[in-house]
């Protein structure tokens, strides 16, 4: 009954995007404002509409009715209540059905503002964003229906939308049960962060599209979704840190990142995402760059789709693949046709896309956020290639060649240090024109402060060139941006009389995107203090102890004590637990105690390392193997990962950073107005 | 359409660049939709006999002092292979299952396991065989056509075919228990 009402009002909401959609290019084309306005309202209604049905399905969820095939498969009997809610993006169909709910929020959200100054851009982004919408729906509604049934049959017993002749209801006695490595906290915010920065990024393309279709190709729409943008990235951000944090706790190979497919599918849209970010800033400020705008943000929502394509399709195997399906060539057919028809509107429009001033110095800061662009072009075709290289093999080798980890880090880190360079110079670098000895002037302070950092960890901590050379960047990045930082708070300190906190707090408010961007590249130092030290340090040993033995790894000594084994019957989970004593040196540190949970119902064992965690280091510790009748002994597989919570904390700074840079402004124009004026300050002040 | 810009374009992209932009665009799409296809396709499904295929051994891994092993040799034999790389680290997570699960049904002879080495250097996969104490005949998928006949999606997958050999139950990704390994062969073995 649920699930058919469930059901009813997917296909409902189906019909509505397709109305909108075709309201309003009836409405433009025609020139009837009511058509158009018809159209919005009909996109109002689909959050509404969609939170109806993902109610109905969480009322099955949690009341175990397993005659739905998708509750069967992604919850049992044993799970607690917030799992099987969570359980709604555990697979295939409730991920899909998740993906247009936060969109269609996002839709109604942007519905609601107001229009007056951009009507002609409303119909178009009510367009495509139905037409996306549409298309997520209509996968739920045709192939892959989180209401499906089983009923038994005289064939057996099958899932069907709705009930065929001849036929009764099944009802399983227990569901399979959710993977249990999709059981863990991270996992739990991780898909939905990725997805919202996922489908935020549908609005800015949104208005791309609009302003290429209407011609109104000035700076407009980039100005109308900025805080888009920001919003987009966090979250896309954020959810890459999750998943990170999640593969470090649950996946058990003491790392945070693999170079998998999937995780490079949902990397790329965030690298054409952050040059995005960075480009639309030039063409506020000087105009220039609006072809390249357009084509990155093009860029970044087919790479969204061709994200979620392949996390699904199974073009690739992973451990994120979900089950092979029928709808891969259907995301295919989507991409191809917006890329198409998107490069078909650009190519159209290119000659009213001509930038309006000239590039005048190689130092500008116009010419160092080019640069920065191409950087994260490089990274992305460097990623683009690795997942694509292996059909290309095939196709002409008859061979197939996969690249792994090895591949990426050789080719990505050169420019990743190449791009920690730029975050330490552009800052400095004035708008319009640059020159050496202005450039020189500001940054020689913070280049031997680098120096000095660099000296000191040389003596005391790694003679690594490598490492080196990072630490160096991360030192001078720092450094600037601090110095930049104070240059401004010093100056508002002598001319306003503020103290020289309130200076730093007006500072940061009165140019909330400059000094949050600069809060942001502070946050990845830290987090590339982290990867540094994982990369480049990282030791790991693996022994079979019997009780009472000691295995030893850099100053760390561990000692198994003990191991028990017990059920958890309500649960439906059997632990494994081992201890172990922890020394330094020598010195009782306390004890640690890794776990093997095997969950019953999925029959999948769970991994759960023993972790010690400080700013100088974690000491992470497997129980790899461990069999009765050699109760004896135990496999521990042991890592020491240098720095890696500097990685963490610099997410946690990385939040913080971008929630400053798109908070909501109350005089948006006006403060855009100045900031326009500011420019001209410093293009003069350059001098 | 509403069009405010102004009606006559500066200038639009030249007629060359135009053509190379769609003859890339499409080839793009080529590519990505072979993938698909083969995608569809998925690995070799059980019931199928599996062909004759050659597997060259690492010294050392070597199977009764044989440097190569003819698949079809092994009838009468339960053979589970493996595919893996010294890259992938999905792989390791259950290295240490299937080496345990070769030392409980070696001694029983009806059993063999059997790793191929997919995209990897010989020194390099030394190091992981060491690292994991495997025992078990180990080579290269030369040229990949062991993995291709298999179509493999990627590694970790293993493999289980019956003494007829026939290919009776495929694992995507690595095992999570000894018990899966054990449960599998038991079957065959009945």
């Amino acid at each position: 009954m649920i699930a058919n009402f469930g059901y009813g009002v997917l296909v409902i909401t189906f019909l509505v995007t397709l109305y909108s959609v075709f309201a309003a290019i009836y409405g433009d084309r025609r020139q009837i404002p009511a058509m158009v306005e018809s159209a919005r309202r009909a996109m109002l209604l689909t959050w509404p509409l969609l939170t109806l049905t993902a109610g109905a399905l969480i009322y099955l969820l949690i009341n175990d009715h397993y005659e739905v095939q998708f509750v069967y498969e992604v919850t049992s009997r044993s799970m607690p209540t917030y799992l099987k809610i969570t359980a709604w993006w555990g697979g295939q169909a409730g991920s899909l059905l998740f993906w247009s709910w936060l969109m269609s929020a996002f839709a109604s959200l942007v519905t609601l503002r107001k229009w007056d100054r951009d009507r002609e851009f409303l119909p178009w982004v009510i367009v495509v964003a139905c037409v996306t919408m549409a298309f997520f729906i209509g996968m739920n509604v045709f192939f892959e229906n989180p209401f499906a049934q089983f009923y038994q049959t005289f064939d057996g017993v099958k899932s069907y939308n709705l009930k065929p002749a001849n036929s009764i209801l099944f009802t399983p006695e227990n569901g399979q049960g959710l993977n249990p490595l999709l059981r863990h906290p991270g996992m739990i915010i991780h898909p939905p962060m990725l997805y919202l920065g996922f489908v935020s990024f549908v609005i800015p393309y949104a208005f791309a599209i609009a302003a290429l279709i209407t011609g109104r190709t000035d700076d407009r729409w980039i100005r109308l979704t900025r805080r888009w943008t920001l919003w987009a990235w966090l979250f896309l951000s954020f959810g890459l840190v999750l998943g990170g944090r999640w593969a470090y706790d649950v996946l058990g190979w003491g790392g945070y990142w693999g170079w998998d497919p999937v995780e490079i599918a949902a990397f790329m849209p965030w690298l054409t995402g952050t040059a995005f970010l960075h480009s639309v800033m030039i063409q506020e400020k000087r105009g220039m760059l609006k072809q390249w705008n357009m084509i990155l943000i093009i860029l970044t929502y087919d790479l969204v789709i061709f994200g979620t394509f392949l996390t699904r399709s199974g073009v690739l195997s992973s451990v994120h693949a979900f089950a092979q399906s029928a709808i891969g060539p259907l995301f295919f057919a989507f991409i191809g046709f917006t890329l198409i028809s998107s490069i078909a509107l650009i190519i159209y429009r290119w000659g009213s896309l001509k930038s309006e001033t000239e590039m005048t110095s190689l130092l500008s800061r116009e010419a160092l956020f080019l640069l920065n662009n191409l950087l994260f072009m490089s990274i992305l075709v460097v990623c683009f290639w690795g997942v694509i290289f292996p059909l290309i093999s095939e196709l002409f080798s008859g061979q197939k060649v996969t690249v792994g980890p090895p591949f990426y880090e050789r080719a990505t880190s050169p420019l990743f240090a190449t791009l920690m360079m730029l975050m330490g110079i552009a800052p400095l670098s004035a708008w319009g024109r640059s020159t050496v000895k202005t450039l020189g002037r500001a940054i020689w302070k913070p280049i031997v402060g680098a120096v000095v950092v660099t000296a000191v960890l040389f003596a005391t901590y790694t003679q690594k060139i490598g490492a080196l050379i990072g630490f160096f960047l991360v030192a001078l990045v720092i450094f600037v941006t601090i110095y930049e930082y104070w240059r401004g708070a010093y100056a508002r300190q002598r001319s306003q009389g503020e103290n020289i906190f309130t200076a730093f707090w007006n500072l940061t408010g009165r140019d909330r995107r400059r000094y949050g961007g600069y809060i942001i590249h502070i946050s990845m130092m830290l987090m590339a203090i982290g990867i540094i030290g994982i990369e480049t340090f990282q030791v790991e040993t693996q022994g079979t102890l019997g009780q009472g033995e000691t295995i030893s790894l850099r100053n760390y000594e561990l000692t198994y004590r003990e191991i028990a084994q017990w059920d958890d019957l309500p649960s439906g989970v059997n632990y494994r637990r081992a201890v172990l004593d922890v020394y330094e040196d020598g010195e009782y540190l306390g004890q640690l105690a890794p776990r093997i949970d095997y969950y019953y119902d999925s029959q999948q064992n769970m991994t759960i390392p023993g972790q010690r965690s400080t700013m100088r280091d974690d000491l992470y510790v497997l129980l790899v193997d461990w069999e009765p009748a050699t109760a004896a002994g135990a496999t521990f597989k042991i890592y020491v990962n240098p720095l890696v919570n500097w990685l963490w904390l610099g997410s946690l700074l990385f939040l913080a950073g971008i929630i400053i840079a798109a908070w909501p402004e109350k005089e948006r124009e006006r403060a855009a107005f100045k900031a326009e004026a500011r420019v001209q300050q410093q293009t003069s002040a350059a001098d | 359409m509403t069009d405010t810009s102004p009606p006559a374009p500066r200038r639009g992209v030249p007629l060359w660049a135009q053509i190379i932009i769609w003859v890339f665009l499409v080839g793009l799409l080529a590519i990505v939709a072979l993938g698909l296809r083969r995608a569809q396709q998925g690995t070799v499904q059980p019931g199928q006999a599996i062909d004759n295929f050659t597997l060259p051994l690492y010294s050392g891994y070597e199977l009764d002092g044989k440097s190569e092993i003819q698949f079809d040799d092994l009838r009468g034999k339960v053979v589970v292979i493996n595919f893996w790389a010294s890259w992938c680290k999905p792989c390791e997570q259950e290295a240490a299952e299937l080496q345990q699960a070769w030392t409980e049904y070696e001694p029983t002879g009806e059993v063999l396991f059997l790793g191929a080495d997919y995209v990897d250097t010989e020194p390099e996969a030394r190091v992981y065989l060491k690292k994991f104490g495997v025992t078990y005949p180990n080579g290269p998928d030369l040229a990949t056509r062991i993995s291709q006949y298999f179509r493999i999606k990627g590694v970790p997958e293993t493999y289980f075919i019956d003494k007829e050999g026939v290919l009776q139950y495929v694992q995507i990704g690595p095992f999570t228990s000894l018990e899966q390994i054990r449960a599998q062969i038991d079957t065959l073995l009945e």
